[in-house]
Protein backbone atom coordinates (compact mmCIF):
# COMPACT_ATOMS: atom_id res chain seq x y z
CA UNK A 1 0.00 0.00 0.00
CA UNK A 2 1.32 3.67 -0.89
CA UNK A 3 2.08 6.22 1.82
CA UNK A 4 0.02 8.53 -0.80
CA UNK A 5 -3.13 6.64 -0.27
CA UNK A 6 -2.88 6.03 3.35
CA UNK A 7 -2.49 10.00 3.68
CA UNK A 8 -5.63 10.78 1.35
CA UNK A 9 -7.79 8.04 3.42
CA UNK A 10 -6.76 10.53 6.77
CA UNK A 11 -7.09 13.53 4.71
CA UNK A 12 -10.78 12.90 3.98
CA UNK A 13 -11.62 12.02 7.45
CA UNK A 14 -10.28 15.07 8.61
CA UNK A 15 -11.79 16.85 5.72
CA UNK A 16 -15.56 15.52 7.02
CA UNK A 17 -13.99 16.60 10.49
CA UNK A 18 -13.53 20.11 10.17
CA UNK A 19 -16.88 20.93 9.60
CA UNK A 20 -17.85 19.06 12.55
CA UNK A 21 -15.43 20.99 14.43
CA UNK A 22 -16.37 24.19 13.11
CA UNK A 23 -19.92 23.22 14.53
CA UNK A 24 -18.62 21.97 17.65
CA UNK A 25 -16.80 25.68 17.97
CA UNK A 26 -20.32 27.43 17.43
CA UNK A 27 -21.63 24.78 20.00
CA UNK A 28 -18.92 24.03 22.84
CA UNK A 29 -21.49 24.73 25.24
CA UNK A 30 -23.69 22.48 23.42
CA UNK A 31 -21.85 19.56 22.23
CA UNK A 32 -23.16 18.27 25.66
CA UNK A 33 -26.42 18.70 24.51
CA UNK A 34 -25.28 16.70 21.35
CA UNK A 35 -24.42 14.17 23.46
CA UNK A 36 -27.56 13.79 25.31
CA UNK A 37 -28.98 13.72 21.36
CA UNK A 38 -27.11 10.49 20.77
CA UNK A 39 -27.44 9.40 24.47
CA UNK A 40 -31.05 9.98 23.85
CA UNK A 41 -31.45 7.21 21.37
CA UNK A 42 -30.23 5.07 24.21
CA UNK A 43 -33.00 6.38 26.45
CA UNK A 44 -35.26 5.56 23.99
CA UNK A 45 -34.40 1.89 24.35
CA UNK A 46 -35.26 1.86 28.14
CA UNK A 47 -38.94 2.89 26.99
CA UNK A 48 -41.58 1.06 24.90
CA UNK A 49 -38.91 -1.04 22.92
CA UNK A 50 -35.48 -1.89 21.30
CA UNK A 51 -37.01 -0.93 18.28
CA UNK A 52 -36.79 3.20 17.19
CA UNK A 53 -33.37 3.49 17.53
CA UNK A 54 -30.92 4.03 15.21
CA UNK A 55 -27.78 5.59 14.11
CA UNK A 56 -28.40 8.13 11.70
CA UNK A 57 -24.88 7.56 9.80
CA UNK A 58 -25.96 4.19 7.47
CA UNK A 59 -24.64 6.16 4.51
CA UNK A 60 -21.51 6.94 6.12
CA UNK A 61 -19.45 3.85 4.80
CA UNK A 62 -19.49 2.72 1.17
CA UNK A 63 -18.48 -0.67 2.14
CA UNK A 64 -17.08 -3.55 4.73
CA UNK A 65 -13.08 -2.34 3.95
CA UNK A 66 -14.41 1.48 4.84
CA UNK A 67 -15.83 0.28 7.86
CA UNK A 68 -12.59 -1.96 8.82
CA UNK A 69 -10.37 1.32 7.99
CA UNK A 70 -12.68 3.82 10.29
CA UNK A 71 -11.90 0.71 12.86
CA UNK A 72 -8.31 0.16 11.92
CA UNK A 73 -7.61 4.03 12.47
CA UNK A 74 -8.90 4.10 16.15
CA UNK A 75 -6.76 0.48 16.31
CA UNK A 76 -3.22 2.52 15.55
CA UNK A 77 -3.95 5.42 17.55
CA UNK A 78 -4.94 2.47 20.69
CA UNK A 79 -1.51 1.03 19.59
CA UNK A 80 0.64 3.87 19.46
CA UNK A 81 -0.60 5.12 22.36
CA UNK A 82 0.46 1.94 24.80
CA UNK A 83 3.45 1.32 22.74
CA UNK A 84 4.73 4.83 23.05
CA UNK A 85 3.50 5.09 26.76
CA UNK A 86 4.26 1.73 28.10
CA UNK A 87 7.97 2.52 26.98
CA UNK A 88 8.07 5.64 28.07
CA UNK A 89 7.03 4.75 31.61
CA UNK A 90 8.38 2.33 33.54
CA UNK A 91 6.80 -0.21 36.00
CA UNK A 92 8.62 1.80 38.89
CA UNK A 93 6.95 5.36 37.63
CA UNK A 94 3.41 3.82 37.70
CA UNK A 95 3.90 2.35 41.14
CA UNK A 96 5.30 5.55 42.04
CA UNK A 97 2.21 7.09 40.47
CA UNK A 98 -0.34 4.67 43.51
CA UNK A 99 -0.99 1.88 41.12
CA UNK A 100 -0.09 -1.26 42.01
CA UNK A 101 1.76 -3.71 39.94
CA UNK A 102 0.21 -5.61 37.79
CA UNK A 103 -1.31 -2.32 36.38
CA UNK A 104 2.02 -2.56 34.48
CA UNK A 105 1.44 -5.92 33.45
CA UNK A 106 -2.31 -5.36 32.30
CA UNK A 107 -0.97 -1.91 30.41
CA UNK A 108 0.93 -4.11 28.52
CA UNK A 109 -1.64 -6.77 28.15
CA UNK A 110 -3.96 -3.89 26.23
CA UNK A 111 -1.08 -2.94 23.89
CA UNK A 112 -0.57 -6.62 22.38
CA UNK A 113 -4.51 -6.31 21.60
CA UNK A 114 -4.31 -3.23 19.95
CA UNK A 115 -1.53 -4.43 18.41
CA UNK A 116 -3.56 -8.20 17.30
CA UNK A 117 -5.94 -5.66 16.41
CA UNK A 118 -4.26 -3.56 14.24
CA UNK A 119 -2.67 -6.52 12.25
CA UNK A 120 -6.03 -8.42 11.93
CA UNK A 121 -7.69 -5.44 10.56
CA UNK A 122 -4.98 -4.55 8.32
CA UNK A 123 -4.72 -8.62 6.76
CA UNK A 124 -8.50 -8.41 6.25
CA UNK A 125 -8.53 -5.18 4.61
CA UNK A 126 -5.79 -6.41 2.22
CA UNK A 127 -7.68 -9.76 1.47
CA UNK A 128 -10.35 -7.95 0.80
CA UNK A 129 -8.63 -6.08 -2.14
CA UNK A 130 -8.95 -3.05 -0.34
CA UNK A 131 -6.00 -0.73 1.05
CA UNK A 132 -5.09 -0.73 4.67
CA UNK A 133 -4.56 2.71 6.43
CA UNK A 134 -1.56 2.47 8.30
CA UNK A 135 -0.09 4.13 11.43
CA UNK A 136 0.18 7.99 11.66
CA UNK A 137 2.19 10.61 14.27
CA UNK A 138 -0.10 11.66 17.17
CA UNK A 139 -0.25 13.92 19.84
CA UNK A 140 -1.53 12.41 23.29
CA UNK A 141 -1.23 15.78 25.10
CA UNK A 142 -0.11 12.86 27.92
CA UNK A 143 2.33 14.20 30.62
CA UNK A 144 2.44 11.62 33.69
CA UNK A 145 1.49 8.73 34.77
CA UNK A 146 -1.72 9.83 35.88
CA UNK A 147 -2.24 11.65 32.07
CA UNK A 148 -1.46 8.54 30.79
CA UNK A 149 -3.85 5.87 32.46
CA UNK A 150 -6.97 8.66 32.00
CA UNK A 151 -6.18 9.37 28.45
CA UNK A 152 -6.10 5.60 28.29
CA UNK A 153 -9.78 5.47 29.49
CA UNK A 154 -10.61 7.92 27.38
CA UNK A 155 -9.58 6.04 24.25
CA UNK A 156 -11.14 2.83 25.41
CA UNK A 157 -14.26 4.60 26.23
CA UNK A 158 -14.38 6.07 22.77
CA UNK A 159 -13.47 2.77 21.20
CA UNK A 160 -16.35 0.89 22.54
CA UNK A 161 -18.52 3.82 21.75
CA UNK A 162 -17.26 3.55 18.10
CA UNK A 163 -17.54 -0.16 17.78
CA UNK A 164 -20.75 0.26 19.27
CA UNK A 165 -22.26 2.53 16.93
CA UNK A 166 -20.39 1.20 13.66
CA UNK A 167 -21.10 -2.81 14.31
CA UNK A 168 -24.46 -2.08 12.36
CA UNK A 169 -22.61 -1.23 9.11
CA UNK A 170 -21.32 -5.03 9.01
CA UNK A 171 -24.82 -6.51 9.00
CA UNK A 172 -24.91 -7.87 5.59
CA UNK A 173 -21.46 -9.11 6.52
CA UNK A 174 -22.43 -12.14 9.08
CA UNK A 175 -18.58 -13.31 9.80
CA UNK A 176 -17.27 -9.38 9.38
CA UNK A 177 -20.34 -8.13 12.06
CA UNK A 178 -18.86 -11.13 14.43
CA UNK A 179 -15.62 -10.78 14.26
CA UNK A 180 -15.90 -6.57 14.71
CA UNK A 181 -17.77 -7.89 18.01
CA UNK A 182 -15.20 -9.75 19.22
CA UNK A 183 -12.88 -6.39 19.07
CA UNK A 184 -15.97 -4.72 20.53
CA UNK A 185 -16.17 -6.53 23.77
CA UNK A 186 -12.12 -6.36 24.85
CA UNK A 187 -12.56 -2.75 23.91
CA UNK A 188 -15.14 -2.88 26.35
CA UNK A 189 -13.46 -4.85 29.00
CA UNK A 190 -10.73 -2.52 28.71
CA UNK A 191 -12.87 0.88 29.43
CA UNK A 192 -14.01 -1.00 32.55
CA UNK A 193 -10.84 -1.57 34.14
CA UNK A 194 -9.27 1.73 33.07
CA UNK A 195 -12.75 3.38 34.44
CA UNK A 196 -11.48 1.63 37.65
CA UNK A 197 -8.10 2.83 37.65
CA UNK A 198 -9.33 6.29 37.28
CA UNK A 199 -11.80 5.94 40.13
CA UNK A 200 -14.88 6.23 38.31
CA UNK A 201 -17.45 3.58 37.52
CA UNK A 202 -16.60 0.63 35.11
CA UNK A 203 -19.71 -0.03 33.66
CA UNK A 204 -22.39 3.80 33.79
CA UNK A 205 -24.94 3.07 31.93
CA UNK A 206 -26.97 0.13 31.31
CA UNK A 207 -27.03 0.30 27.58
CA UNK A 208 -23.51 1.46 25.94
CA UNK A 209 -23.91 4.88 24.31
CA UNK A 210 -23.54 4.19 20.64
CA UNK A 211 -21.13 7.29 18.88
CA UNK A 212 -21.24 7.78 15.30
CA UNK A 213 -18.41 7.96 13.49
CA UNK A 214 -18.32 11.99 12.83
CA UNK A 215 -18.94 12.03 16.68
CA UNK A 216 -15.63 9.67 16.84
CA UNK A 217 -13.99 11.30 14.49
CA UNK A 218 -14.51 14.81 16.28
CA UNK A 219 -12.86 13.54 18.84
CA UNK A 220 -9.77 11.56 17.45
CA UNK A 221 -8.49 13.78 14.76
CA UNK A 222 -7.13 16.15 16.76
CA UNK A 223 -4.75 13.53 18.06
CA UNK A 224 -3.66 13.01 14.28
CA UNK A 225 -0.51 15.36 13.56
CA UNK A 226 0.40 14.20 10.35
CA UNK A 227 1.49 10.70 8.01
CA UNK A 228 4.60 8.84 9.64
CA UNK A 229 7.43 10.32 7.71
CA UNK A 230 8.57 7.66 4.32
CA UNK A 231 11.35 5.93 6.22
CA UNK A 232 8.79 4.63 7.92
CA UNK A 233 10.93 4.60 11.37
CA UNK A 234 9.77 7.73 12.26
CA UNK A 235 9.25 8.01 16.13
CA UNK A 236 5.70 9.10 17.19
CA UNK A 237 5.14 12.32 18.38
CA UNK A 238 3.62 12.92 21.83
CA UNK A 239 4.85 15.90 22.84
CA UNK A 240 4.09 19.70 22.37
CA UNK A 241 0.89 18.94 21.70
CA UNK A 242 -2.48 19.32 23.58
CA UNK A 243 -5.13 17.87 25.40
CA UNK A 244 -7.72 19.34 23.35
CA UNK A 245 -8.43 16.04 21.20
CA UNK A 246 -8.56 14.18 24.72
CA UNK A 247 -10.75 16.85 26.16
CA UNK A 248 -13.06 16.90 23.08
CA UNK A 249 -13.02 12.61 23.32
CA UNK A 250 -14.15 13.29 27.08
CA UNK A 251 -17.01 15.70 26.06
CA UNK A 252 -18.13 13.25 23.66
CA UNK A 253 -18.83 11.12 26.70
CA UNK A 254 -20.19 13.82 28.66
CA UNK A 255 -17.27 13.73 30.67
CA UNK A 256 -16.53 17.35 31.27
CA UNK A 257 -12.88 18.65 31.51
CA UNK A 258 -12.93 19.14 35.33
CA UNK A 259 -13.78 15.51 35.57
CA UNK A 260 -11.17 14.53 33.74
CA UNK A 261 -8.48 16.38 35.99
CA UNK A 262 -10.52 14.75 39.21
CA UNK A 263 -10.01 11.81 37.90
CA UNK A 264 -6.02 12.18 37.50
CA UNK A 265 -5.95 13.54 40.69
CA UNK A 266 -8.16 10.30 41.94
CA UNK A 267 -6.44 7.77 39.64
CA UNK A 268 -4.16 6.48 43.29
CA UNK A 269 -4.42 3.27 44.50
CA UNK A 270 -7.78 1.98 43.07
CA UNK A 271 -6.54 -0.87 42.42
CA UNK A 272 -4.60 -1.54 45.05
CA UNK A 273 -8.04 -1.46 47.34
CA UNK A 274 -9.68 -3.75 45.35
CA UNK A 275 -8.91 -7.56 46.35
CA UNK A 276 -5.30 -8.52 46.86
CA UNK A 277 -3.71 -10.88 44.08
CA UNK A 278 -5.40 -8.48 40.93
CA UNK B 1 -17.51 -14.20 -4.87
CA UNK B 2 -15.15 -16.04 -2.63
CA UNK B 3 -16.07 -16.32 1.09
CA UNK B 4 -14.13 -12.92 2.26
CA UNK B 5 -15.00 -13.24 6.01
CA UNK B 6 -13.44 -16.46 5.81
CA UNK B 7 -10.22 -14.57 5.75
CA UNK B 8 -10.92 -12.90 8.50
CA UNK B 9 -11.43 -15.21 10.43
CA UNK B 10 -8.92 -17.39 9.68
CA UNK B 11 -6.76 -14.47 10.34
CA UNK B 12 -8.56 -13.83 13.70
CA UNK B 13 -8.13 -17.37 14.50
CA UNK B 14 -4.47 -17.40 13.79
CA UNK B 15 -4.22 -14.46 16.25
CA UNK B 16 -6.31 -16.42 19.14
CA UNK B 17 -4.01 -19.71 18.96
CA UNK B 18 -1.21 -17.02 19.02
CA UNK B 19 -1.98 -15.24 22.22
CA UNK B 20 -3.37 -18.86 23.69
CA UNK B 21 -0.29 -20.53 23.66
CA UNK B 22 1.33 -17.29 24.73
CA UNK B 23 -0.60 -17.77 27.63
CA UNK B 24 0.32 -21.16 27.83
CA UNK B 25 4.13 -20.35 27.72
CA UNK B 26 3.75 -17.69 30.63
CA UNK B 27 2.03 -20.36 33.06
CA UNK B 28 -0.55 -18.00 33.19
CA UNK B 29 -4.06 -20.18 31.65
CA UNK B 30 -7.46 -19.38 32.39
CA UNK B 31 -8.78 -20.54 35.98
CA UNK B 32 -11.77 -22.59 35.55
CA UNK B 33 -14.28 -20.55 36.95
CA UNK B 34 -17.94 -22.53 37.42
CA UNK B 35 -19.72 -22.90 34.51
CA UNK B 36 -16.51 -23.61 32.37
CA UNK B 37 -17.34 -20.97 30.48
CA UNK B 38 -13.68 -19.33 30.28
CA UNK B 39 -11.90 -22.74 29.77
CA UNK B 40 -14.46 -22.98 26.98
CA UNK B 41 -13.06 -19.49 25.51
CA UNK B 42 -9.46 -20.91 25.98
CA UNK B 43 -9.65 -24.44 24.93
CA UNK B 44 -12.67 -25.97 23.33
CA UNK B 45 -14.39 -23.89 21.32
CA UNK B 46 -13.02 -23.50 17.76
CA UNK B 47 -12.97 -19.55 17.91
CA UNK B 48 -14.41 -18.29 14.85
CA UNK B 49 -16.16 -21.70 13.46
CA UNK B 50 -19.12 -20.08 11.75
CA UNK B 51 -21.37 -19.44 14.53
CA UNK B 52 -24.58 -21.74 14.09
CA UNK B 53 -26.70 -18.84 15.26
CA UNK B 54 -28.37 -18.49 11.91
CA UNK B 55 -30.20 -21.90 11.97
CA UNK B 56 -30.87 -21.77 15.10
CA UNK B 57 -33.02 -19.31 15.58
CA UNK B 58 -35.92 -18.93 13.10
CA UNK B 59 -36.37 -14.70 13.50
CA UNK B 60 -35.53 -12.03 15.35
CA UNK B 61 -37.73 -12.69 18.06
CA UNK B 62 -36.55 -15.56 19.00
CA UNK B 63 -33.02 -13.99 19.07
CA UNK B 64 -34.48 -11.68 21.78
CA UNK B 65 -35.98 -14.30 23.47
CA UNK B 66 -32.87 -16.11 23.71
CA UNK B 67 -31.13 -13.11 25.14
CA UNK B 68 -33.95 -12.73 27.64
CA UNK B 69 -33.22 -16.05 29.03
CA UNK B 70 -30.20 -14.80 29.92
CA UNK B 71 -31.25 -11.56 31.66
CA UNK B 72 -33.93 -13.25 33.56
CA UNK B 73 -31.24 -15.37 34.59
CA UNK B 74 -28.64 -12.94 35.68
CA UNK B 75 -30.74 -10.40 36.82
CA UNK B 76 -32.49 -13.15 39.50
CA UNK B 77 -29.05 -13.96 40.34
CA UNK B 78 -27.86 -10.51 41.67
CA UNK B 79 -31.15 -10.13 42.77
CA UNK B 80 -31.43 -12.51 45.05
CA UNK B 81 -27.63 -12.75 45.80
CA UNK B 82 -27.52 -9.02 46.66
CA UNK B 83 -30.64 -9.58 49.03
CA UNK B 84 -29.09 -12.67 51.12
CA UNK B 85 -25.20 -11.03 51.48
CA UNK B 86 -24.63 -7.42 52.96
CA UNK B 87 -22.20 -5.04 52.07
CA UNK B 88 -20.44 -5.45 54.54
CA UNK B 89 -19.00 -9.04 53.13
CA UNK B 90 -17.52 -7.73 50.13
CA UNK B 91 -14.39 -5.32 49.16
CA UNK B 92 -14.61 -2.00 49.59
CA UNK B 93 -16.94 -0.27 46.70
CA UNK B 94 -17.95 -3.93 44.89
CA UNK B 95 -21.12 -4.10 46.71
CA UNK B 96 -22.04 -0.95 44.55
CA UNK B 97 -21.10 -2.29 41.56
CA UNK B 98 -23.18 -5.05 41.91
CA UNK B 99 -26.00 -3.32 42.61
CA UNK B 100 -25.45 -1.15 39.33
CA UNK B 101 -24.69 -4.47 37.74
CA UNK B 102 -28.11 -6.03 39.19
CA UNK B 103 -29.97 -2.70 37.64
CA UNK B 104 -28.68 -3.01 34.40
CA UNK B 105 -29.83 -6.50 34.14
CA UNK B 106 -33.19 -5.30 35.03
CA UNK B 107 -32.95 -2.98 32.35
CA UNK B 108 -32.13 -5.15 29.70
CA UNK B 109 -35.26 -7.61 31.33
CA UNK B 110 -37.43 -4.99 30.75
CA UNK B 111 -36.49 -2.99 27.54
CA UNK B 112 -36.33 -6.85 26.16
CA UNK B 113 -39.46 -7.97 27.18
CA UNK B 114 -41.17 -4.36 25.58
CA UNK B 115 -39.45 -5.12 22.55
CA UNK B 116 -40.82 -8.65 22.27
CA UNK B 117 -44.27 -7.50 23.22
CA UNK B 118 -44.02 -4.83 20.99
CA UNK B 119 -42.95 -7.18 17.70
CA UNK B 120 -45.83 -8.89 18.71
CA UNK B 121 -43.81 -12.25 20.59
CA UNK B 122 -44.14 -13.46 23.67
CA UNK B 123 -41.49 -13.04 25.91
CA UNK B 124 -39.94 -15.65 28.49
CA UNK B 125 -41.12 -15.67 31.95
CA UNK B 126 -38.38 -15.86 34.68
CA UNK B 127 -37.77 -19.26 35.38
CA UNK B 128 -36.44 -20.76 39.35
CA UNK B 129 -32.59 -21.22 39.24
CA UNK B 130 -29.99 -22.38 41.34
CA UNK B 131 -26.44 -21.46 41.28
CA UNK B 132 -25.60 -23.43 43.98
CA UNK B 133 -22.97 -20.65 45.43
CA UNK B 134 -22.55 -21.42 49.38
CA UNK B 135 -20.68 -17.91 50.25
CA UNK B 136 -19.70 -14.34 48.75
CA UNK B 137 -16.68 -15.95 46.90
CA UNK B 138 -18.82 -18.66 45.33
CA UNK B 139 -21.16 -15.92 44.64
CA UNK B 140 -18.62 -13.97 42.81
CA UNK B 141 -17.28 -16.58 41.01
CA UNK B 142 -20.59 -17.73 39.58
CA UNK B 143 -20.98 -13.89 38.23
CA UNK B 144 -18.03 -13.96 36.51
CA UNK B 145 -18.82 -16.93 34.95
CA UNK B 146 -22.37 -15.59 33.98
CA UNK B 147 -21.03 -12.20 32.74
CA UNK B 148 -18.66 -14.09 30.65
CA UNK B 149 -20.98 -16.39 28.76
CA UNK B 150 -23.48 -13.75 28.46
CA UNK B 151 -20.52 -11.75 26.08
CA UNK B 152 -20.20 -14.93 24.31
CA UNK B 153 -23.42 -15.67 23.71
CA UNK B 154 -24.66 -12.01 22.40
CA UNK B 155 -21.01 -12.53 19.87
CA UNK B 156 -22.67 -15.93 18.85
CA UNK B 157 -26.05 -14.79 18.17
CA UNK B 158 -25.80 -10.98 16.64
CA UNK B 159 -25.19 -12.10 12.96
CA UNK B 160 -28.80 -13.89 13.17
CA UNK B 161 -30.44 -10.30 14.08
CA UNK B 162 -32.01 -9.23 10.50
CA UNK B 163 -33.51 -5.88 11.72
CA UNK B 164 -30.14 -3.15 12.44
CA UNK B 165 -32.06 -1.17 15.08
CA UNK B 166 -32.63 -4.48 16.90
CA UNK B 167 -28.97 -5.27 16.02
CA UNK B 168 -27.21 -2.00 17.47
CA UNK B 169 -29.74 -2.10 20.49
CA UNK B 170 -27.90 -5.45 21.34
CA UNK B 171 -24.72 -3.78 20.65
CA UNK B 172 -25.40 -1.68 23.33
CA UNK B 173 -26.51 -4.54 25.64
CA UNK B 174 -23.00 -6.68 25.02
CA UNK B 175 -20.83 -3.95 25.62
CA UNK B 176 -22.37 -3.12 29.29
CA UNK B 177 -21.65 -6.90 29.48
CA UNK B 178 -18.23 -6.69 28.74
CA UNK B 179 -17.83 -4.45 31.24
CA UNK B 180 -19.63 -6.78 33.41
CA UNK B 181 -17.49 -9.60 32.85
CA UNK B 182 -13.95 -7.32 32.92
CA UNK B 183 -15.13 -5.75 36.24
CA UNK B 184 -15.58 -9.88 37.33
CA UNK B 185 -12.88 -11.26 36.49
CA UNK B 186 -10.80 -8.26 38.14
CA UNK B 187 -12.97 -9.05 41.30
CA UNK B 188 -12.12 -12.56 41.35
CA UNK B 189 -8.20 -11.96 40.98
CA UNK B 190 -8.37 -13.15 37.28
CA UNK B 191 -7.36 -11.38 33.88
CA UNK B 192 -10.32 -8.61 32.65
CA UNK B 193 -9.69 -9.36 29.64
CA UNK B 194 -7.99 -12.60 29.12
CA UNK B 195 -7.57 -12.85 25.07
CA UNK B 196 -7.53 -9.90 22.11
CA UNK B 197 -10.73 -11.21 21.08
CA UNK B 198 -13.67 -12.38 22.36
CA UNK B 199 -15.38 -16.36 21.93
CA UNK B 200 -18.22 -16.31 20.36
CA UNK B 201 -20.62 -19.33 21.46
CA UNK B 202 -23.76 -20.81 19.91
CA UNK B 203 -26.83 -21.13 21.61
CA UNK B 204 -26.38 -25.09 21.66
CA UNK B 205 -22.38 -23.95 23.97
CA UNK B 206 -24.17 -21.54 26.15
CA UNK B 207 -26.92 -23.84 26.82
CA UNK B 208 -25.11 -26.35 28.28
CA UNK B 209 -23.63 -23.68 30.34
CA UNK B 210 -26.68 -22.02 31.57
CA UNK B 211 -28.75 -25.31 31.49
CA UNK B 212 -27.95 -26.51 35.15
CA UNK B 213 -28.60 -23.55 37.05
CA UNK B 214 -32.49 -24.25 35.70
CA UNK B 215 -34.73 -26.10 38.41
CA UNK B 216 -36.70 -28.12 36.47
Amino acid sequence: MTQSKALAYHQSLTGALEQAQWQSLTRRGALRTAVVAAGGATVMLTGPALIGYRSAMAQDFAGPVDVLNYALTLEHLEYTFYRTFNQQFSGMELEMAGFASIVRTRLESIEAHELAHVDVLTDVIGQLGGTATTEMMYSFGVTDVASYVATAGVLENLGTGAYTGAAQFLIDNDDLLTAALTIHGVEARHASYLNVLNGTSPFPEAFETALTPAQVLEAATPLIVGAMPDTGTGSTANDGGTSLGILAAAGAMGIGAAALAARRRESRSDEQAMPAGV
Amino acid sequence: MPALHTLFLEAISEERAHSVSRRTLFGSGAKLVAGGAVAMAAVASPAFARVAAAQDFSNDIDVLNYALTLEHLEYAFYRDGLASFSAGLFEDGVYDNLVDIRDHEDAHVVALVDTIVSLGGTPVAEAVYDFGYQNVAGFLSVAAALENTGVSAYDGAAAAIENVDLLNAAGTIVAVEARHASYLNFVNGDDPFPSAFETPLTPTQVLEIATPFFVQ
